[in-house]
């Protein structure tokens, strides 16, 4: 069956979840991997759905928009191709985290040193942490970095740039053991 | 089955000890386990094996351990780590696990045995153990977001 993407965004309330996934759900949708949270007050909410050949993203979103539209949601649906099943063969996974002062362009100098890397960012969430002008940034991610990537370096770099923000970055293998 | 808590094993019989070798077994067969409780083999008795020989966050290490009717008498502090499951395909999660444990059971030979244990064969233990009461590591995820996918979206 093919998939679709689903999101919607809208001020924090009870029964949007119940909502969004009772409209999906009569549609002859099936969730698969889904992320949501509360983002600032704002509720934001991505699925890739699994849903009957017949029904188009484009009915879907205006049933949503119908259905959900008294909650205050902003809601879209595209359809999306499939995806190549690749397991990351030979990519070793790392949790990255840093906190400090927050200033723009944190995350984007952070990402671009690792894209520089080769390496590939699989989780990214942040925090604005208290209010007013002194407030901190928190940003953590997980990302794989191919077998033959340089990692003493990337440490060396990302240390570099985190003294030049003035905030504190570590890199941290990220073994889980299966027991 | 994984969701149920198991029954005790009581004496330790010649049906015990084969369900002492068919854990040890099917962790040595797996390649990459150092723990597997009776009901992750369709065996919902309280009985597990570990053995956490060579690996590098090891610190106590009673080399291969079974345990019948397990029972922990102490466990103290607590540490996050990632964990990954033979029953759980392809997720892992942060869990928060007692960093010492003092743990008494019966062994193969049905003599009791009280064992203190930490770091690594601490954490592997409370993971089993939490496979006897119904419990996988999903249970325990210190928070929702802490759970992340090994493979990429397929």
């Amino acid at each position: 069956m093919p998939h679709v993407a689903v999101t919607a965004l809208g001020a924090d309330r009870p029964g949007i979840v119940a909502a969004v996934t009772g409209v999906l759900m009569r549609h002859g949708g099936n969730l698969e991997d889904t992320a949501m949270t509360n983002l600032g007050g704002h509720f934001a909410m991505m699925l890739i759905v699994d849903v009957p050949t017949a029904e188009t993203a484009e009915v879907l979103e205006a049933a949503l928009v119908a259905e959900v539209g008294v909650l205050g949601l902003t809601v879209a649906v595209r359809p999306i191709a499939e995806v190549d099943t690749d397991d990351e063969a030979g990519a070793t996974s790392w949790a990255l985290s840093l906190y400090g002062a927050d200033k723009p362009g944190i995350v984007h100098h952070v990402a671009q040193l690792l894209a520089d890397h080769g390496a590939n960012i699989v989780d990214l969430s942040t925090r604005v942490v208290g209010a007013g002008p002194d407030h901190s940034y928190v940003l953590l991610l997980e990302l794989d970095l191919p077998t033959d990537a340089d990692v003493d370096r990337l440490r060396i770099e990302l240390a570099a740039l985190a003294a030049d923000m003035g905030v504190e970055a570590h890199l941290r293998a990220d073994d889980a053991d299966v027991l | 089955m994984l969701a149920t808590p198991c029954a005790p094993v009581g004496e330790i019989d010649e049906r015990a000890r084969h369900l002492g070798r068919d854990l040890v077994d099917t962790m040595r067969g797996s390649g990459h386990s150092v723990g597997v409780a009776a009901p992750q083999i369709g065996v919902s008795l309280r009985a597990f094996c570990i053995d956490v020989s060579g690996h590098p966050k090891a610190r106590s290490c009673h080399g291969e351990l079974v345990l019948f009717d397990p029972v922990v008498l102490e466990a103290e502090h607590r540490d996050v780590g990632r964990e990954g499951c033979m029953s759980v395909p392809d997720l892992t999660g942060d869990v928060a696990r007692a960093t010492r444990l003092v743990v008494r059971g019966l062994d193969l030979d049905g003599e009791e045995r009280t064992l203190e244990l930490d770091a690594f064969e601490a954490r592997a233990a409370q993971h089993e153990l939490d496979h006897l009461d119904g419990l996988l590591f999903l249970d325990r995820v210190v928070a929702d977001d802490r759970v992340f996918r090994r493979r990429v979206y397929r």
